[in-house]
């Protein structure tokens, strides 16, 4: 191989491997080597003497102006400027730019070195691409995120609503059962044993029980939402619950034809609990039980210990639960979905108020199923009592039978139904009642009256029933008066006002007239 | 808020009266070294960065309260309060020389006198009025900022290649000069390239020189002219020179012209 001669320098700038180009400080063209010539399809003296930006877009053009040439000015250089220039036809061709500004004696000349830079910029652009996109789909995602935020706090907003709603709802539809009921005790009392409207007192007295279970169920699974209602605990044997609740329901399975079988351990189940919501809870699952099992089916009831646990289950044959509703069967209004079993289905309060109450027990429930028309099985787990020596456990029917004593009561209340069937009731009873609509009324009849008891209802027109309760124990002849308030809610605060204001007890309205009974049995003769 | 902090706000001299010193769109504070000194034995000469550029605080940049050049104004005159107080004399180029003059109208107290260099109040071309510029120009300049988005983002600035004569640039190799953040910029090329203050110019009370290069491709002559026509008490100097940026390519007749401008003023 003979040894080559290297090019020289002109040859080297001419044919150089990127377009090479020198103006003056103004832009002026000043030499252009032959590469970028070709590159832009001109003839060398058509550019020698024209200005550089004549080469640029005017985005170009102005980029140049503005970015360039007082960084030129600054520190003599610039690298890597991305900008079109423009062949002689206009056709763009994307170039990569780094310009230095030297002074030769009195010349400053600035020369550019000018690279094709087409794929660069396809794949710039695409990177360009994928980054806006990339962000527009960020912005989107927290756009979601917001609206998602929104949605969640509105729809707690309306839970809430939707609570205080039905908690609202249960507490005025009951508020007309009481005189209801009064007047159906009234009519009975009135008409003992057999007689032409036995039938027709009947269906009314169901029904209004009914009435009456499915409000006040839904009251208190609301108030269990609200975390508004309070157990009465004490030490007691669950066997008397269940046998509670197993009386309360013999009826029910008595005429669906249904044969049940019970299984109660021997020995006493203590748990600390409230024995009125527990009677509640058995009765709703045996009530299910009969309702959700065609006729003539079979239900068991076992009672049993497991380790530290009291078991209670109810298993019937009937219709049995699909495996998908297994989930959702504690939940409120989750027998509402399917329009053709709502017949027979209710709103579904009954199972929510269930697991509310077992919950408020510290207690768990479950429900099993092998599928429809297999049965089911609800199984309700209750912790048991720490065991004790003394205190023995106090039997579920202590307090509820007892004689009749007669006694003078006074009614304050401005729902003159209320009154008036309670006045009725009691008088049935052998007790003495007046009534009064108002506080002062109240008052005056109390002066008069001197009865043995107050029923003071606390919503009063004029003076409210706190009031009404503090002018009788101030007055000379109210010491001794056994008062009784009657509140809507039965929340603490108001026994705690009830207290402060001089009442000896405190009673939820509708008042229980076997409750009532009980107390004025404990008045001092 | 620190106006100093968010502006870079810079204080090279002490003086009776302030001199306040504006960068156009493209660059930063950097571009009035070679101008500036010449005013540092008579005046408190003060530069800064708009808001978005250069050292300025671009957490600051709100994009709502920088859609109009208004935004910048309002910084100005915060600057003005900050640095000052008597009224200033402000020298304002290209975009900030609009910048200037709503402030101007604002706050006509605040201001001794202004010089605009290269100013325009309005860069497209609008049926008898010639700005230099189409829409579709204004597109093309948009599209090329998009394409140096990369290099901008590395190595636009940093990169000193030689520069033989230049050896004290090399001490300020770690520097960044007109580095500005590429979003930023776009966003402010669009506000600069399409505000239309023609009706603002007639307003401005001030004392105004007007700088204009012979040979200018952001702001032409006939731009320059229109501006001195609306202008009440104003004076249209035109400087020779190509280029966009006389205070930095011919600094001396640039300083020359400002000085006799102040020269005359009363006080």
């Amino acid at each position: 191989m003979t040894e080559g001669t290297l090019p020289s320098p002109d040859l080297l700038y001419e044919q150089a491997a990127c377009g090479l180009l020198a103006t003056t400080a103004s832009g002026i063209i000043l030499r252009v080597n032959a590469t970028l010539c070709r590159w832009l399809n001109y003839n060398c003296d058509d550019l020698l003497g024209r200005k550089v930006e004549d080469l640029f877009a005017m985005g170009g053009k102005v980029f140049h102006q503005t970015h360039c040439m007082p960084l030129l000015q600054i520190q003599g250089s610039v690298a890597e400027v991305q900008l079109d220039l423009l062949q002689q036809d206009g056709t763009r061709l994307p170039m990569l730019i780094n310009i230095v500004r030297r002074h030769h004696g009195n010349m400053t000349v600035d020369e550019f070195a000018m690279f094709m830079a087409t794929d660069r910029r396809s794949y710039e652009r695409e990177l360009l691409v994928a980054r806006r996109s990339a962000e527009a789909a960020l912005d989107a995602r927290l756009d979601a995120e917001a609206q998602l935020h929104r949605i969640n706090q509105q729809l707690s907003l309306d839970d809430r609503r939707k609570n205080e709603f039905l908690a609202t709802l249960a507490h005025e539809l009951r508020n007309p059962l009481a005189p209801m009921r009064n007047v159906i005790e009234s009519l009975k009392h009135q008409f003992p044993g057999a007689s032409p409207h036995a039938r027709t007192l009947g269906v009314l007295e169901r029904q209004l029980s009914h009435l009456t279970h499915l409000v006040e169920d839904l009251m208190e699974t609301s108030r269990i939402t609200q975390g508004l209602l309070e157990l009465r605990c004490q030490r007691i044997d669950l066997t008397g619950v269940v046998q509670s609740a197993l009386d309360d329901s013999q009826c029910l399975f008595r005429d669906a034809g249904h044969t049940i079988e019970v299984d109660l351990p021997d020995v006493a189940v203590l748990i600390s609990a409230d024995a009125m919501r527990l009677v509640q809870v058995v009765s709703n699952l045996l009530t299910n039980a009969a309702k959700y099992t065609p006729r003539g089916g079979h239900i068991r009831l076992c009672l049993r210990q497991q380790d530290a646990d009291a078991i209670i289950s109810v298993h019937d044959n009937g219709i049995g639960i699909p495996a998908e509703a297994l989930s959702s069967i504690f939940d409120i209004f989750s027998q509402l979905a399917p329009a053709l079993e709502r017949s027979q289905g209710g709103l579904g309060i009954g199972l929510a108020l269930v697991r509310g109450l077992v919950a408020l027990h510290g207690g768990s429930i479950e429900a099993t199923s092998a599928g429809v028309g297999m049965g089911s099985e609800f199984v309700v787990r209750l912790p048991l009592a720490a065991p004790l020596t003394s205190a023995p456990a106090v039997t579920t029917q202590a307090a509820l039978e007892s004689g009749v004593r007669p006694c003078r009561i006074l009614v304050i209340d401005d729902n003159t139904d209320s009154a008036e069937s309670m006045l009725m009731v009691l008088e049935l009873f052998g007790h003495q009642g007046r009534t009064a609509p108002d506080g002062n009324t109240g008052l005056q009849v109390a002066a008069d009256f001197m009865p043995q008891m107050v029923l003071l209802d606390i919503g009063l027109p004029d003076i409210n029933g706190y009031e009404v309760a503090r002018r009788i124990r101030a007055a000379p002849w109210g010491h001794g008066m056994f008062i009784i308030a009657a509140t809507g809610w039965g929340q603490a605060t108001d026994k705690q006002l009830a207290q402060d204001a001089g009442c000896d007890a405190h009673l939820t309205k509708p008042i229980d007239f076997t409750k009532l009974q009980a107390l004025i049995q404990q008045l001092p003769g | 808020m620190n106006v100093q902090h968010r502006n870079n706000v810079q204080v090279h001299s002490e003086g009776q009266a302030t001199m306040l010193f504006a960068h156009g769109f493209g660059c930063d504070q950097t571009m009035w070294r070679f101008i500036a000194p010449a005013f540092h034995d008579c005046y408190k000469v003060v530069t800064f960065d708009l808001v978005g550029s250069g050292g300025s605080d671009n957490n600051a940049y709100d994009r709502q309260k920088y859609a109009s050049l208004q935004g910048h104004a309002d910084d100005l005159l915060e600057i003005i309060d900050t640095v000052a107080s008597g009224p200033v004399i402000f020298v304002g180029h290209s975009v900030s020389a609009t910048i200037g003059l709503l402030a101007s109208i604002r706050a006509p107290q605040r201001f001794a006198a202004q010089v605009m260099i290269g100013p325009s109040p309005c860069y497209i071309n609008d049926s008898d009025y010639f700005g230099g510029f189409s829409h579709a120009d204004i597109d093309d300049l948009l599209d090329t900022m998009d394409s140096n988005y990369l290099g901008w983002s590395s190595s636009m600035a940093p990169v000193i290649m030689g520069a033989p004569d230049h050896p004290a640039l090399r001490v300020e190799l770690e520097k960044r000069f007109c580095l500005n953040d590429p979003d930023i910029a776009r966003h402010f090329a669009k506000v600069t390239f399409l505000s239309d203050h023609r009706a603002d110019v007639a307003l401005s009370l001030t004392t105004t020189l007007i700088l204009q290069s012979s040979d200018d491709l952001i702001a032409p002559v006939q731009v320059g002219e229109f501006m001195h026509r609306n202008m009440p008490g104003s004076e249209l100097l035109i400087i020779d020179n190509v280029g966009h940026c006389p205070h930095m390519s011919a600094p001396g007749p640039s300083s020359e012209a400002i000085g006799n401008f102040l020269s005359r003023l009363p006080g």
